[in-house]
């Protein structure tokens, strides 16, 4: 006892709470009035009828909850202002479980203990956890999983003390409890409640919410806080005298006797019973009115009970703990995740085999006897390919969302309880990010083996991985979002298909995007709204590469360009441009004004075509913007311009031929030097994606819009033509963009603005936009008054 | 657990392994020590492309002759990923094209659809897909009744390519469409001539096709620098050998004026008799044969 004492002596502590006033975001007043003022080494208890405000009061005086009128101080420090300096100093054991289920209970308890204590050894975490475990009695089922409410390996007792360790462990200095003895038999709980007050003797402030506590339960408390319907407080001292308050309050006989004077017993639902008292009507008959209604009792309250506020200590408040840096708790974090995970053998099994099983589908199914005849597959004219890319994106994204969607979500309670750790969230989002990208990473390398092994697509594992996994990434980000911003698993899953669908509408692949409404189509450039698609990016990135990179292409791409390129000029531009100079030339001297726009309109696109272009026999020392303005346009321009676009077309006819020349030459090379052109063909080169990236379905192969000539065909041959420095935009499949001045190949610029939005979103994440957008909704007031729609006589 | 990460990495590995192509420098030195031959007249060879009347005239013959439709004569659309150079592409239009008139000659719709999608694709290969709009054509295809137009269309087309291919200064495209076209057009008169030796209006023919070889043999010599080129010219030369043992003789005789239907008609009494023998019909046969099959092979 002796120990006891000297220990309450040396701990520093008060606690002085005034909540003038609790408002629910609803606009109902919780509490009203309640003052509270403590030291150390004392039980509280808090009772009060259902909804009469405990748990209300217990999340307010532990600083979860922020009093509309008052404060709360501890040792002077402001619990909502002065955070840093009472960090550690509370524990707060909910009534829910906020156990990890996959994790056996020394595991749960060591991997709390190593977020508390950074200085620790293995060793003395080792027996700190051993001792907490002996305490609480749980000694003996510590390598136990802890099991989900419906499928317990361990006692609610158990778990309850399990619960209540979790806090004890980092020995706060002020605990709270709500509800610690509800499930639990008479037995355990007062083995919890006993606890608690060892505890409270070692010199601990600890405040208790119980609910119809036994006799022995609810003596062992130093002062009893009772509250009443409304949330106003209503007694406030020892629990003993507590009957005889309110027995003498209502003029009760016997009032001074609070306990049975043979055996000792007290029963608190005598104090109930009075409170509540109703008013009985002429038959005997209790009626809906109480006697003393809770304002009658609060007045009385007041009168009785004056609180002091006891004196502010003027130093930090005791706390042992002492948090590891954030790269440790990353570790922490993620080691205890990856744990739970692994022990989860369902979650394991159907993450890990999801991949492969759905590749082995999907690559099943659109595999066909391809080859012209029917006789045998070959992957040169396999049409489903592109529609396989396109889906394993769509697979990516989705088993990205999946496994992520619920990470937050499950982790809310135990983020709680930490909360009062004070613990890095950036430290707790890594840790989950880091353990999601590895699971992705293993599930798309599984896709695109099992896929690319069995539709025979050869030598792009690495490139589909890595855009797969990027996709992936995107997803478990985006995934945590949602799931960090929603309150239930069920609408993170109605979410799913609104996040998925647009992906798959703004792709590129289903449907064209010069075929999609005007509103946000651009001719010749991929719209804006699609541009915010994932799937987009990935598509393009992934269609680009096979194309220019696979074994047979990739020698002969550069000449192919060099060939669409002059033949698309000496094809199409040429006579398009020659044909507009004809029209200026016939038209430039008219007054009309429709026909001087137009003709303004046809200089301007000349010279748009023109001004970069390096063939310039003819004008070589001619400013041809200059020339090409509508007022010093001249007959002699005209005519300049006529044999211009004459010599252009032979200029890139050559060119033309010449590369054409330099394939052949190239192919007749390789198979001089044993190469199977053909083999090679059918092995690497896929036609039906050939002709998506050429876009060889055109109609229109070369289009006005807005004042620019659009060519449709060959986007896979085209050279980027950016506006100004930034403009990254091109039609699809381009096969570089601009970047910041500099031609990246796509696949790379695409990969970079997918991580990119990774980035941004793991910004919004962390600063839980998406959330608080959510909440600001939440706020907008839905009435919910019920008009019953019958008529009332 | 360890068993199946050990063959994922090995998986992942081989699935890295990539041909064994010899890299641009070897190609681009290789290239040094081919000179470019001297420049062709264009315009020469353009004037000559237009006296070489269609090869689908012969498959008109045939129908008239009774013969009955033969599709195994014909080059199969599966042969189509076989070509894969600008030269096995334009001569094999040229035989899908004649391939796609006999069809069309017997309105076999079925196959003339099969040889459709071969030559869009194969002009696709070779930047001379605008002149097949693939959407009209698929529209068209749905419908049976359509066929008829459809075929017309796509004759028609291959006119306008012969024309585009010219102005482009693609003539050499132009010329193997055209031989390929004819050559397909010789295998299928031929054999359908050693089958029935007694159709001497067939023969003569196959005679009269020397006057078109030669021509052909001309403009295949202005591309000799080509190796493509020039072993076809071989091959063509050693034709013509067999069609030098034909005579063809023309008498010429005064045209005279006669008045039929109150419209003055001139006639032309000149007369061509060409002297085919057999034996001559048999060489040409197995000749064009060969050749044939180095091209659509």
């Amino acid at each position: 006892m002796a120990h006891f004492n000297e220990e309450i002596k040396t701990t520093k502590l008060s606690f002085n709470a005034n909540v003038e006033e609790f408002k629910f975001p609803n606009g109902a007043i919780g509490l009203r009035d309640v003052l509270i003022a403590e030291g150390p080494g004392k039980l509280i208890g808090i009772m009060g009828a259902s909804g009469a405000g405990k748990t209300t009061l217990l999340l307010t005086l532990a600083g979860l909850e922020k009093p509309s009128k008052g404060e709360i101080l501890i040792n002077g420090f402001d619990i909502h202002n002065e955070k840093d300096k009472i960090q550690g100093v509370i524990g707060f054991v909910s009534q829910d479980d906020l156990l990890i289920e996959e994790l056996t209970v020394y595991q749960n308890l060591y991997y709390n203990a190593k977020l508390c204590f950074a200085t620790f050894t293995e060793a003395q975490l080792h027996e700190r956890v051993m001792a907490t475990l002996e305490n609480l009695g749980l000694d003996q089922r510590k390598d136990l999983t802890v099991g989900s409410v419906l499928d317990k390996k361990i006692s609610g007792g158990q778990r309850k003390r399990l619960n209540i360790a979790l806090e004890l462990i980092r020995e706060p200095a002020i605990l709270f409890l709500d509800e610690p003895t509800s499930g639990l038999s008479s037995r355990d709980s007062e083995n919890v409640i006993d606890l608690l007050k060892e505890l409270s003797l070692k010199g601990k402030l600890i405040f208790v919410v119980i609910h119809q506590p036994s006799s022995d339960i609810y003596k062992m408390f130093d002062k009893m806080v009772i509250m009443d319907t409304g949330g106003y407080p209503a007694y406030y001292g020892a629990p003993v005298e507590a009957v005889s308050y309110f027995k003498k309050a209502t003029h009760q006989v016997d009032s001074n006797r609070g306990q049975c004077e043979t055996c000792g017993n007290v029963n608190p639902e005598q104090i109930f019973n009075i409170i509540e008292a109703k008013v009985v009507d002429e038959y005997g008959q209790p009626t809906n009115k109480r006697k003393v209604t809770p304002p009658q009792w609060h007045d009385k309250y007041k009168e009785r009970f004056k609180i002091n506020r006891i004196e502010d200590v003027k130093e930090e408040p005791p706390s042992t703990l002492n948090i590891p840096s954030r790269f440790k708790q990353t570790a922490i974090f993620a080691t205890r995740d990856f744990l739970s995970k692994l022990s989860n053998k369902q979650y394991l099994l159907i993450n890990l085999l999801e991949a492969p099983l759905l590749a082995a589908i999907l690559a099943f199914i659109i595999k066909y006897k391809s080859a012209p005849g029917g006789k045998e597959y070959i992957f040169r004219f396999n049409d489903n390919f592109p529609a396989f890319l396109l889906m394993s994106i769509i697979v990516a994204l989705f088993m990205g969302l999946t496994v992520s969607a619920e990470e937050i979500i499950r982790d809310r309670k135990i983020l709680k309880r930490e909360s009062f750790l004070n613990l890095s969230w950036n430290s707790y989002l890594i840790s989950k990010l880091a353990i999601l990208f590895l699971l992705s990473a293993i599930q798309t390398l599984t896709f695109v083996i099992i896929g690319n092994v069995i539709l025979e697509i050869h030598g792009m594992t690495f490139a589909f991985w890595f855009v797969l996994f990027t996709t992936s990434c995107l997803a478990n980000v985006l995934g945590l979002n949602i799931s960090s911003a929603f309150n239930s698993a069920v609408t993170v899953y109605v979410m799913i298909p609104l996040l998925l669908i647009p992906q798959m509408i703004l792709s590129g692949l289903l449907f064209n995007f010069d075929k999609l409404n005007g509103i946000i189509a651009t001719k010749g450039k991929v719209p804006v709204v699609a541009d915010l698609m994932t799937s987009r990016w990935a598509y393009e990135a992934m269609a680009t590469y096979q194309f220019k990179n696979n074994d047979y292409e990739a020698t002969l791409f550069k000449y192919e360009k060099e060939e669409a390129k002059a033949d698309f000029k000496a094809a199409y531009l040429a006579d398009e441009l020659k044909k507009r100079n004809l029209f200026v030339l016939e038209n430039f001297e008219s007054k009309n004004d429709s026909l001087k726009k137009l003709v303004a309109m046809n200089l301007s696109i000349i010279d748009d075509n023109l001004k970069n272009e390096p063939f310039r026999m003819g004008f070589e020392k001619i400013d041809l913007s200059n020339a090409l303005d509508p007022k010093n346009y001249s007959k002699a321009v005209g005519a300049l311009l006529n044999n211009y676009f004459e010599e252009y077309r032979k200029y890139y006819q050559k060119i033309y031929n010449e590369n054409v020349s330099l394939i052949e030459k190239r192919m007749a090379f390789d198979e001089k030097n044993g190469v199977n052109i053909n083999h090679e063909k059918n092995k690497y080169y896929n036609e039906s994606l050939a002709d998506l990236v050429k876009n060889i379905t055109t109609k229109e192969r070369l289009l006005e819009y807005k004042g620019k000539l659009i060519q449709q065909i060959n986007p896979i041959f085209q050279e980027t033509n950016p506006s100004n420095v930034m403009d990254y935009r091109t039609a699809f499949f381009l096969p570089q963009k601009n970047l910041a001045g500099i031609n990246v190949d796509t696949y790379w610029f695409n990969l970079l603005v997918i991580w990119m939005m990774a980035l941004l979103l793991y910004i919004a994440l962390y600063f839980e936009w998406l959330r608080n957008l959510i909440d600001l909704f939440g706020k907008v007031n839905i009435p919910n008054k019920v008009t019953i729609p019958f008529k009332r006589k | 657990m360890r068993v199946f990460l050990i063959s994922l990495l090995a998986l992942f590995l081989t699935a890295c392994g990539s041909g064994k192509k010899p890299d641009e420098q070897a190609f681009l030195n290789s290239l040094d020590s081919v000179k470019s031959g001297p420049t062709i007249d264009e315009e020469v060879i353009n004037s000559i492309l237009q006296q070489i009347p269609s090869p689908l005239e012969i498959s008109v013959l045939l129908k008239e002759s009774g013969t009955k439709y033969n599709a195994g004569m014909l080059n199969t659309p599966d042969n189509l990923p076989k070509y894969n150079s600008n030269y096995k592409k334009a001569l094999n239009l040229g035989v899908f094209g004649t391939d796609l008139g006999y069809t069309n000659i017997y309105e076999q719709n079925q196959d003339g659809i099969k040889y459709l999608s071969s030559i869009k694709s194969l002009a696709d290969g070779l930047n001379i897909g605008q002149f097949f709009d693939i959407e009209t054509i698929g529209r068209l295809a749905t419908n049976s009744k359509n066929l008829d137009s459809l075929l017309l269309i796509t004759t028609q087309n291959f006119n306008s390519i012969n024309h585009y291919l010219q102005t482009q200064s693609r003539a050499n495209l132009s010329v193997l469409l055209l031989i390929g076209g004819w050559v397909e057009a010789m295998q299928i008169t031929c054999q359908v001539a050693a089958k029935d030796m007694k159709n001497k209006e067939l023969q003569e023919k196959i005679g009269e096709q020397k006057i078109i070889l030669e021509q052909i043999v001309l403009l295949l010599s202005f591309y000799k620098d080509d190796a493509n080129m020039a072993s076809l010219l071989n091959d063509m030369n050693e034709l013509k050998v067999a069609f030098d043992k034909i005579n063809i003789t023309y008498t010429y005789k005064e045209s005279t004026m006669e008045i039929i239907d109150g419209v003055a008609v001139i006639k032309d009494n000149s007369s061509t008799t060409i002297n085919v023998t057999n034996e001559d019909i048999e060489a040409i046969r197995t000749l064009t044969n060969s050749i044939r099959n180095k091209i659509i092979g």
